[in-house]
């Protein structure tokens, strides 16, 4: 146990340090609301004017839109955007000459901003409720769902990882990040389920890591994986996570050695 | 002040062509930025062909001029964004010292503002009125330009006023993050697709929806659902871009007139 306490600790100051912006966690739940009454606008209007599509009925669509901006308010915070603001002040030496293992200190700083945010899901699921109608699953369902969900953090988590880790060969990575940003939020499912896109595509996105963040917890959570097929989708979220924490291992250790060779 | 705009210009435009790879991941921002909502547009109406009566061709146009008259804004007066910060930290004051109008000095500092976005909305803008079948006539053409200075002048107008309001208080950035939400996201669909209450909002509290459900209405020949105003209002927008624009300067220079600075 004393073994973690010093990345408790990261985590714990992690927390400190993103709770004392409180005004941008208000603004966090109101722009929520906004985006919330937008999807109930949008795709009441869709599912009034044409013929839904099967198997997907408006009231799960809403759940689906709702739960998966819910996720957002964690997903999208970058954990490791602490990598990239390190190597550009130099703190990252400092760091790496501590007895610990860096990664998985700024793994628990990621957690504790994190749990900030995850604060912010009560008051933010109150208020979508009361905009819109959220399809309750049974509690084994919920169960897996968050299970999924938690592996669909640590791909999301990795994947930034592999992004800010970048940052090592070019410095500035900031503008690229949005833009696997902006695309992950589309092939992510996030944006739309990943069954209204069309033929190859289709198939396609779901051969991608980041139907593992949003899209299979989400379709967990609305039942279109039924139980039977729990097993696979998880295992394939375990291939994702293991596959890109990997990558990120691998390219933590290209990343140290430069620096040593850059300093020495 | 002419020269002195152009002088302006001269050294953005060197700027961008000495940090040409600075200049190609922003270029790369704005497609992927545009380029995923309309992916994600696409997407939905192959499966929902309907929008309230809108067809895809439809919502295309209605995207590009909203697009187009953002884009003009973002080019010629971003830095207005930027007006609350100079405040804040006390860079405002400069402003003052010097012989030229302070709104006038607030847009000329060189910030690395590119026009590539709104070159990018004049050609998407062109290429979605072909595809909405819109009759390219001299008129047609000039009105559609009117429109999207009309429109700019809308966005210039808003933002200058929330910068404007930062005179007064402290921070604003929670109220811009709101309104820039609301801009962004509900001018992606048509308005009648809202409850009355934001309707009123976009139309005559906000005009966001003078940016382009009136001016594409008109231009495709669509009835307004959300007010059964006359097709003929969307010709307002240039009147509208005016008037907004002109207030919010008035109420600039009220704030101007009030300022003593955050902190002396």
């Amino acid at each position: 146990m004393t073994a973690l306490a010093p990345y408790v600790e990261y985590a714990r100051k992690a927390f400190a340090r993103e709770a004392t912006y409180r005004i941008e966690l208000l603004a966090e739940i109101g722009s929520l609301a906004l985006r919330v009454y937008l999807l109930r606008a949008l795709w009441t209007a869709l599912y009034t004017h044409n013929v839904a599509p099967m198997g997907l009925p408006l009231h799960s669509m809403i759940t689906y839109a709702t739960v998966a901006m819910l996720m957002s308010l964690v997903l999208e915070v970058d954990g490791t955007r602490v990598i990239r603001e390190k190597l550009r002040e130099g703190g990252i030496a400092v760091d790496l000459m501590k007895p610990i293992v860096v990664p998985f200190a700024y793994f628990s700083d990621g957690v504790g901003q994190t749990l900030v945010h995850a604060l912010a899901i009560l008051p933010s699921l109150l208020i979508s409720l009361m905009l819109v109608r959220i399809d309750v699953p049974p509690a084994a369902t919920l169960v897996v769902f968050f299970f999924s969900f938690a592996l669909g953090y640590g791909v999301n988590f990795f994947v930034n990882f592999l992004l800010n880790g970048i940052a090592f060969w070019t410095l500035e990575t900031f503008g690229l990040q949005l833009i696997v940003r902006w695309i992950s939020d589309l092939l992510s499912g996030q944006i739309l389920p990943l069954a209204f896109f069309p033929g190859w595509l289709g198939r396609a996105v779901f051969a991608l890591p980041f139907a593992a963040i949003y899209s299979t917890p989400l379709l967990v959570f609305i039942g279109i994986i039924p139980p039977r097929q729990w097993a696979t989708a998880l295992a394939i979220q375990g291939a994702w996570l293991a596959a890109t924490a990997a990558a990120s291992y691998l390219l933590w250790r290209a990343a140290a050695r430069r620096i040593v060779v850059q300093g020495g | 002040m002419l020269a002195a705009y152009l002088q302006y210009w001269k050294i953005n435009l060197l700027t961008m062509a000495e940090y040409r790879a600075d200049f190609f991941m922003w270029l790369g921002f704005t497609i992927v930025y545009h380029g995923t909502a309309l992916a994600a547009l696409t997407i939905t109406m192959m499966r929902f062909p309907s929008m309230n009566g809108w067809s895809l061709r439809e919502m295309f146009f209605l995207y590009a001029l909203w697009m187009a008259a953002h884009e003009l804004h973002n080019a010629l007066f971003y830095n207005v964004m930027y007006v609350p910060e100079y405040i804040r930290e006390g860079r405002f004051d400069r402003f003052f010292v010097r012989p030229f109008d302070t709104l006038f000095q607030v847009l000329t500092v060189p910030s690395r503002t590119f026009p590539d976005g709104f070159i990018l909305g004049v050609v998407t803008l062109a290429i979605a009125a072909g595809v909405a079948h819109i009759n390219l006539s001299p008129q047609t053409v000039l009105v559609i330009a009117a429109v999207v200075c009309g429109g700019a002048g809308i966005d210039l107008g808003i933002s200058l006023f929330v910068a404007s309001l930062s005179f007064w208080l402290i921070r604003v950035d929670t109220l811009r993050w709101a309104i820039m939400s609301l801009e962004q996201d509900f001018t992606r669909y048509p308005i009648s697709i809202y409850t009355r209450a934001v309707r009123v909002v976009l139309a005559y509290i906000l005009p966001f929806a003078f940016m382009n459900y009136f001016p594409a209405s008109y231009l495709l020949g669509k009835h307004d659902a959300a007010f059964g105003l006359s097709p003929q209002v969307g010709l307002l927008t240039p009147l509208i871009g005016l008037l907004w624009s002109g207030c919010s300067y008035l109420f600039w220079k009220i704030g101007i007139n009030r300022y003593q600075g955050t902190g002396s």
